[in-house]
């Protein structure tokens, strides 16, 4: 990660010491990736997994004895209950006892331990063998013993030397820069609401910032200041075709780094956005993105919810549940929109029931009245999932309901809001990925007011409302790491953080961890109410499919 | 919380400097017998059936229960080990023991997702995972004086009941496979008869 020397005789008393221990090594080169193999995976250079023990003799192998499990990717360590796992990033390591971490030019991190002598490389590896610390005494519990022979205990004490804890590109002393990602096929009224947001957003942060005079009882503690940086929004706006898009986010990044990228507004793709922030290791929190792409197991892109995927889950599960027989199961959707994706969802998660399952695929930009030919020919016995839009959904009322079992998407038909016509009221079922109206009310109710507050006009609301949350969630995130701006960092301390947030917006409750990329996991079924107005009844608990 | 004064992130500094001089110490374990109300709560067992969790507690048979979540990457993998090793070195006698481990993340552990956990630990009939709503898991949580916030301020605690209707032995901390074995049989040891809280 490329950071502004502290001064050339520091960057050589730095590097003094790395080349000697690098010509001792030189018999067999130190590999970086074999180090990091290692920490990440727990994986030796041979490919198999390595083993360790604890004290009372219970054996640990591969991924499960893998350093990043407990240290984390940042290597900054982590808390469980009231155990504290120490950072073990290099200059945390290698601190001499009696110097302060700001002595050191060393963030501070509240797992970090400051009386402890400073490991050499022959203590360290006793530690990571034998599991006694620097200063003899034997190390936590929680700490394996592990069996590794000379070669690649020095390529994992060379890693762990060169985790870097400095600043991160995009973090200067007075400024923090951050991104938000829009593509060409976003919504333009969302595009608006979520600018306006954000654009506000970051003048209110930016005059608490100038607001915020440091007393002069702290002026030994200069990391106090430190915090205290200008946001810096940067807008990239994507433009031609998909392929094209991670070129370009790689250049806006190129002339402009960027500390993470917040929210952000997407169509019907978001993967090469997805792949560029895991590829340059980039945190990208919460876009507005209906279907998301990646996994559980990707570490830089988290999102509120799987939104459109989640509910082909929800209807999934309803479809599994019915009791009277469902013969055929016809799914509606126009081409090219998230519809499509969340289709072939329910289509993998129906295969192997004895329904036969028919996708009617409307054109990209047709006319609504494609919707009567894409509709004929259903009965009773047949199951209809409408993944459509309003104008789609406004269109049904000049078409027949024949069938009592219809599900349309929250997501996509405007949740409560849906024009869906008061002939269709009676059999329509919606996926409903987000709190109820009334449970929600007062939690939305505080973005709604900091809107009307600063007269921004609220013309999408779920987006506008989420949008606040990410910044809200993010600049929350950042009060816990002081001074440490360490991407990974920024990623781990926002999974700790989202579990105490009161204020969740649409959403009932948002957890994250490692291996979990997605905050809010489930959903309601519900139905209107009435023939005409947003009220609607849930038909179902919440849902964590 | 987009304001934020010098003096709040003084006070939080001094907090967390003085919990990290505090978490030196190595583990210790901590035993004490203690009486529970089960709450009448419904969970979910990792096979996807729909149980009350006073009738799987009260099934005669000795219990062990912990509480985990499958995403927990430091705490859980060594209790859950632990509990592995439990039931290895309890031979044949392991089928007289209903383990129990409930989640306290669970709408993330999924009936799937426990099964495949269980499957890591190679978890033998008679250990069970349940799931269920956020609410049943914090009634059962808060129950057994387990609840501590959220799910990543949790801590390792071990339960262990000789019979329905006994006392619990609350154990705090890592404790080890042995010691386990130990206190197990001698929880049965204490009820004078090992037949009394067999099935």
């Amino acid at each position: 990660m490329p950071n502004e020397p502290r001064g050339a005789a520091r960057a050589a008393a730095l590097a003094l010491p790395l080349l000697m221990w690098a010509c001792a090594l030189s018999a067999a080169p130190p590999n970086p990736a074999a180090g990091e193999t290692l920490y990440r995976r727990g994986l030796l250079p041979s490919g198999e997994p390595v083993q360790a023990t604890r004290e009372a003799g219970a054996t640990l192998r591969g991924a499960d004895a893998a350093c990043v499990n407990c240290h984390r990717r940042s290597g900054l360590g982590s808390t469980e209950g009231r155990i504290t796992i120490p950072p073990i990033a290099g200059p945390y390591l290698f601190i001499p006892r009696g110097k302060s971490l700001e002595q050191q030019g060393v963030p501070f991190v509240d797992t970090e331990r400051v009386n402890h002598e400073a490991y050499t490389d022959e203590s360290l590896a006793r530690a990571i063998r034998e599991g006694s610390g620097a200063n003899g005494r034997p190390l936590n519990y929680l700490m394996p013993r592990y069996q590794l022979d000379d070669a690649i205990m020095a390529e994992l004490i060379d890693y762990l030397k060169g985790i870097q804890v400095k600043p991160a590109p995009g973090v200067t002393s007075k400024e923090l820069h951050f991104a938000t990602i829009i593509t060409p096929d976003a919504d333009p009224a969302k595009r608006r609401g979520m600018l306006d947001v954000m654009n506000q957003y970051f003048v209110d942060k930016n005059n608490a910032v100038a607001r915020t005079k440091a007393p002069t009882l702290y002026s030994s503690h200069a990391m106090m200041f430190r915090v205290e940086r200008r946001w810096q929004l940067h807008v990239w706006e994507l433009t031609g075709q998909p392929a094209t898009w991670e070129a370009q986010l790689r250049k806006y990044l190129a002339s402009q780094p960027v500390f993470a990228v917040i929210s952000g507004l997407g169509g019907s793709n978001w993967g090469p956005v997805h792949r560029f922030c895991e590829a340059q290791a980039l945190p990208c929190l919460f876009p507005n993105v209906e279907a998301p792409v990646g996994h559980d197991s990707d570490f830089y892109s988290v999102y509120f919810s799987r939104g459109v995927l989640l509910e082909a889950q929800l209807i999934a599960r309803e479809l599994a549940e019915a009791r009277e027989p469902i013969r055929r199961l016809v799914q509606v959707f126009r081409a090219g929109d998230v519809g499509e994706q969340a289709a072939r969802t329910l289509q993998a998660a129906r295969t192997g029931s004895a329904q036969q399952i028919v996708n009617r695929v409307l054109k990209a930009h047709g006319a609504s009245r494609d919707l009567d030919a894409a509709l004929r020919e259903l009965g009773p016995t047949d199951a209809l999932v409408l993944w459509l839009r309003p104008q789609d959904l406004k269109a049904l009322a000049t078409v027949p309901v024949t069938t009592s079992r219809v599900w349309i998407s929250g997501e996509m038909g405007g949740l409560e809001q849906a024009p869906l016509p008061a002939s269709w009221r009676a059999a329509a079922r919606m996926a409903y990925p987000v709190d109820l109206p009334g449970r929600r009310v007062v939690r939305v109710d505080y973005a709604l007011s900091w809107f009307r507050i600063r007269k921004i006009p609220v013309v999408a609301q779920q987006v506008q409302a989420d949008t606040y949350l990410a910044c809200g969630l993010v600049s929350e995130t950042l009060n816990h790491m002081v001074d440490a701006f360490v991407r990974e960092y920024l990623v781990e301390r926002l999974e700790m953080a989202l579990d105490h947030r009161a204020l969740t917006g649409y959403y009932p409750r948002l957890t994250l961890a490692p291996g979990q990329r997605f905050a809010s996991k489930g959903g309601y079924i519900v139905r209107f109410s009435e023939p005409e107005g947003p009220r609607v009844a849930a038909l179902s608990d919440w849902i964590t499919p | 919380m987009n304001v934020r004064t010098p003096g709040i992130v003084f006070a939080a500094l001094m907090c967390a400097a003085l919990l990290g001089l505090g978490a030196a110490a190595a583990a210790t374990v901590s035993r004490a017998t203690v009486s529970y109300e089960t709450p009448a709560v419904m969970l979910v067992r990792e096979d996807g059936k729909r149980v009350s969790l006073p009738h799987e507690l009260d099934d005669g048979r000795p219990v062990l229960l912990n509480f985990i979540f499958t995403t927990c990457s430091s705490i859980c993998p060594l209790t859950s080990r632990t509990l592995e090793e439990f039931q290895h070195k309890l031979g044949s006698e392991a089928a007289r023991v209903h383990l129990m481990s409930i989640s306290i993340d669970p709408e993330q552990d999924t009936p799937a997702r426990l099964s495949e956990y269980a499957r890591k630990f190679h978890a033998g009939p008679e250990w069970q995972y349940y799931t269920g709503t956020v609410a049943a898991s914090l009634a059962a949580q808060r129950a057994f004086d387990v609840y501590r916030g959220e799910k990543m301020s949790h801590t390792p605690v071990t339960l262990l009941r000789a019979a329905p209707g006994e006392p619990w032995l609350r154990i705090e901390g890592f404790v080890t496979p042995d010691e386990l074995v130990d206190d197990y049989r001698n929880l049965l040891a204490s009820l004078g008869s090992p037949a009394r809280a067999g099935r």
